[in-house]
């Protein structure tokens, strides 16, 4: 069985590389099957994780009559498939908007505003060591440029252009650097590929 | 068309050709490279080595099967490394594909130590909506996985009952190829102090710096490099560290044609101007 499995994802695997030459049948078929396998997984572990456990037991099993407030209001977001029952799924959306922009809001506020404005500031005012400072000031230099470049109810000229003009260079660094970490999560997945091809499949590797 | 051109306009096909070569020799010929470790990986190792035995360790495995090479081999290397403490772990997953892929990972590294399933580590399962689960976890465990992903009640779960909510866990290690652990960072260690590790494919690992600077992370471990710098550190050497050398030696192959790429537009650009 287990070598059963080994081949197939074997075939699948050369299946889906061969879109590199060129799109053909047997790409299209895994990627079909890849989607349709998902989805059916998806269904069976949200079902047996989620709507059993939270749904079914708390309301067969133990009678607790509250779990209908939130099945309800679930259920009022399928009335979105009917335009003449659209208005009764507002008040269950509203009710997750709210809870998102409620939870999310203050948080966002701590972790990307008020905590990252303290790290930029804190190794000045810790008088830290001589590294930390010098980081500190490249990292003040790109936060101030950057913000300049984006900053566009004045003309990017004379000392303000230069200021913008290094925040594109420093946003070019950071595209560099995030594309050259892509590249290596891409190989990554094809190292991961050849080596099941090689080891699992082919027996050439230890 | 001169030479220059034609190297400008060298069949993608040929490019896919040579990479899948720079990848094949290392892994055929077991060639290996140094790997130097990074700071970010260095203090999750000392921050797990720094915990008291018998502390609980959360793994959340928020990633599909499509990035089962990088997630593997550094999940494998962490769970690895906090069993060999003797630290407990709880799994859970907020992507469906998490429970299965986590679970094949924790079965395999349990055998090893000879770890029991419900006293040394168990999986919860998967949740949909990972913000109110996060959050959810504060207050009480058992009312977000009422039952483990076997479909055992969580109190009859033996290291189920001294963990309750982040008072009990003394780290979150996200294992995901998103910006999923953005959101334990959020909640968990913004408002609950709770140590937070992203084990993040390479892609995401930029998104994570800026969290290091402020300690709202202890640590990370990115992409296979963070696999193999770790698995270098538990000395363990395993699939990530296999895959380094090949990774190294066709990131060279892409420099090559990247530079030879652009020789060739300027050279190309030089002739057609003189002409």
């Amino acid at each position: 069985m287990e070598l059963l499995g080994i081949w197939i994802a074997a075939i699948l695997t050369l299946a889906v590389y061969s879109f590199l030459y060129k799109d053909n049948p047997f790409y299209k078929f895994a990627e079909h099957l890849l989607v349709g396998l998902s989805v059916g997984f998806l269904i069976v572990i949200a079902f047996n994780d989620t709507v059993v456990p939270k749904i079914f037991d708390p309301l067969f099993v133990k009678g607790n009559m509250l779990t209908l407030i939130p099945v309800v209001l679930g259920l009022l977001m399928f009335a979105r498939f009917s335009k003449q029952l659209t208005w009764l799924s507002r008040p269950a959306l509203a009710l997750y908007i709210g809870f998102g922009a409620g939870a999310s809001i203050p948080a966002n506020m701590q972790s990307y505003i008020l905590a990252q404005i303290k790290a930029t500031i804190s190794p000045f005012a810790e008088l830290a060591s001589v590294g930390d400072i010098i980081n500190a000031v490249i990292v003040l230099i790109g936060l101030a440029t950057i913000l300049i470049y984006f900053y566009f109810s004045k003309k990017h000229e004379g000392a303000f252009g230069i200021a913008a003009k290094t925040g594109i260079y420093i946003l070019m660094i950071f595209f560099g650097a995030t594309f050259g970490f892509t590249v290596m999560a891409r190989i990554s997945l094809l190292i991961g590929r050849v080596s099941f091809l090689m080891k699992d499949w082919l027996h050439l590797m230890s | 068309m001169s030479f220059w051109d034609k190297i400008t306009k060298i069949d993608r096909r040929i490019i896919f050709v040579v990479i899948l070569l720079s990848v094949v020799f290392p892994l055929l010929f077991n060639f290996m490279l140094p790997n130097k470790i990074t700071k970010e990986v260095a203090d999750t190792y000392n921050f797990i080595e720094s915990l008291p035995e018998g502390s609980v360790v959360v793994f959340s495995f928020d990633h599909d099967a499509a990035t089962v090479p990088e997630m593997r081999p550094m999940g494998t290397a962490l769970l690895d490394h906090v069993f060999s403490r003797g630290l407990k772990v709880v799994g859970m997953a907020f992507r469906a594909e998490g429970v299965t892929l986590g679970n094949k990972i924790f079965q395999d590294v349990a055998a090893k130590y000879g770890m029991i399933e419900g006293e040394d580590f168990v999986m919860l399962g998967f949740r949909p909506e990972i913000t109110s689960g996060v959050l959810g976890l504060c207050e009480n465990v058992s009312r977000l996985y009422p039952k483990d992903y076997r479909g055992i009640e969580l109190s009859e779960i033996p290291l189920m009952q001294r963990v309750h909510s982040y008072r009990d866990i003394a780290l979150v290690i996200s294992v995901s190829d998103d910006d999923t652990p953005v959101i334990w960072v959020n909640y968990a260690n913004a408002r609950y102090q709770v140590p937070i590790v992203p084990a993040i494919t390479a892609v995401m690992a930029t998104t994570f710096y800026p969290f290091l600077q402020e300690k709202q992370i202890v640590g990370m471990v990115p992409g296979l490099k963070g696999a193999a710098e770790y698995e270098q550190l538990i000395r363990k050497p395993g699939d990530a560290s296999v895959g380094m050398s090949a990774q190294s030696i066709s990131h060279l192959v892409i420099i090559l044609f990247v530079i030879v790429g652009n020789i060739g537009y300027f050279m190309a650009k030089k002739q057609r101007k003189n002409f």
